[in-house]
């Protein structure tokens, strides 16, 4: 298997620099699927949730949705796209194997996995 | 002080049912959008206030401000409803179709918000209006990632600005508009026959639950999403 793409999202960015980002994430896994690579996208559990700056949040959800489209659109082709929420507390070890499981081409496609307590009790994203 | 309500969007179908409604609730109106041949006759027929201005622009925020600043309006209520649709499979969208959607549909909105949020009164309350295709959408990866980033600014302002300010999001599925009537009809029966209700929304509908977000009626609610889509997003 290839090395997966990964993209880990920008923080403070400001909301200004949404447009940009989410292009280029766009980019990074269009490029990665019509190149028979998998990709993960990293974003903060807390922005998920809107727990901070406005602009994370946007782009951490955004990237949310730019995954979930891609694994619609590419259910047939095989692509094989996930995202990965962590808390500020997520080691490196930690981080390696979910990014490892969720590129595996036999595994999950459009799947979220939030590592760490922080989403229990709140609303499903 | 008039208290008024902004809504962006406001030639286009559910935008003129989200402004005909909320002109039920609110002293005044001022209707918004890029569109001013289309806009004019609406705010007319309105009796409401408009301003003819491409949200896309930098200068938006400022331009809607000085226009409440020049009435005496305060902000009571703002619906961010303008969108824009520049549909394509991934492998065939170009950049500046998949900005332009982004740049319209999620950054203005957060711009906006932005400008006037703080604003508004005790009591003020946004409504971003999302889309169901904010959970995944076939040929609309620009629109999904905006969409969902809507809904993710959403929930960020609604901590920000509690307990003053109320944002909630709504996430209509399809909509009965000159949209979706240019739609090819088997495409459109296709997508129909999915939703549970087994017909579109209709815009008035979609008005009515944003005016509840809108309203006192949903004084504890913010930071939600109300999904109205007819069954669509549990549908199998």
């Amino acid at each position: 298997m290839n090395t997966p793409v990964v993209y880990e999202a920008p923080r403070g960015i400001g909301v200004a620099g949404l447009e940009a980002s989410i292009l280029d994430a766009f980019h990074q896994l269009r490029d990665a699927v019509t190149g028979g690579r998998a990709a993960v996208v990293i974003v903060r559990d807390s922005d998920l949730l809107g727990h901070g700056d406005p602009a994370d949040a946007a782009l951490a959800n955004g990237l949310l949705g730019l995954v979930r489209a891609f694994a619609t659109e590419g259910v047939r082709e095989g692509w094989v796209v996930n995202i990965l929420a962590v808390d500020e507390g997520a080691d490196d070890a930690t981080r390696r194997g979910w990014v490892e499981r969720l590129s595996d081409p036999q595994g999950v496609v459009g799947a979220l996995i939030r590592v760490g307590p922080l989403h229990l009790g709140r609303v499903p994203v | 002080m008039t208290s008024a309500a902004i809504i962006t969007g406001a030639a286009g179908a559910l935008g003129q049912s989200i402004a005909s409604r909320l002109g039920q609730d609110l002293e005044a109106l001022l209707l918004v959008d890029v569109d001013e041949q289309g806009l004019a006759p609406v705010a007319e027929s309105m009796g409401a206030d408009y301003v003819a201005v491409d949200l896309g622009s930098d200068q938006a925020p400022d331009i809607l401000s000085d226009a409440l600043d020049e009435r005496g309006w305060i902000p009571r209520a703002l619906v961010n409803n303008a969108g824009v649709n520049r549909d394509a499979r991934i492998s065939r969208m170009s950049d500046e179709d998949f900005a332009t959607v982004i740049r319209v549909d999620l950054v203005a909105p957060a711009r906006l918000a932005l400008a006037l949020g703080p604003r508004m009164p005790d009591a003020g309350s946004i409504v971003n209006v999302a889309s169901r295709a904010a959970f995944g959408n076939f040929g609309q990866a620009n629109y999904v990632a905006a969409k969902a980033g809507l809904i993710g600014l959403t929930r960020s302002l609604a901590i920000q600005w509690a307990p003053r300010v109320r944002v909630n999001a709504i996430a209509p599925g399809l909509v009965d508009t000159p949209m979706t009537a240019g739609m090819p009809e088997e495409v459109l029966s296709r997508l129909v026959d999915r939703v549970p209700a087994d017909r579109m929304a209709q815009p008035d509908e979609i008005a009515e639950a944003v005016a509840f977000l809108a309203s006192p009626a949903a004084s504890y609610v913010t930071g939600q999403v109300l999904v109205a889509c007819g069954g669509r997003s549990i549908a199998p």
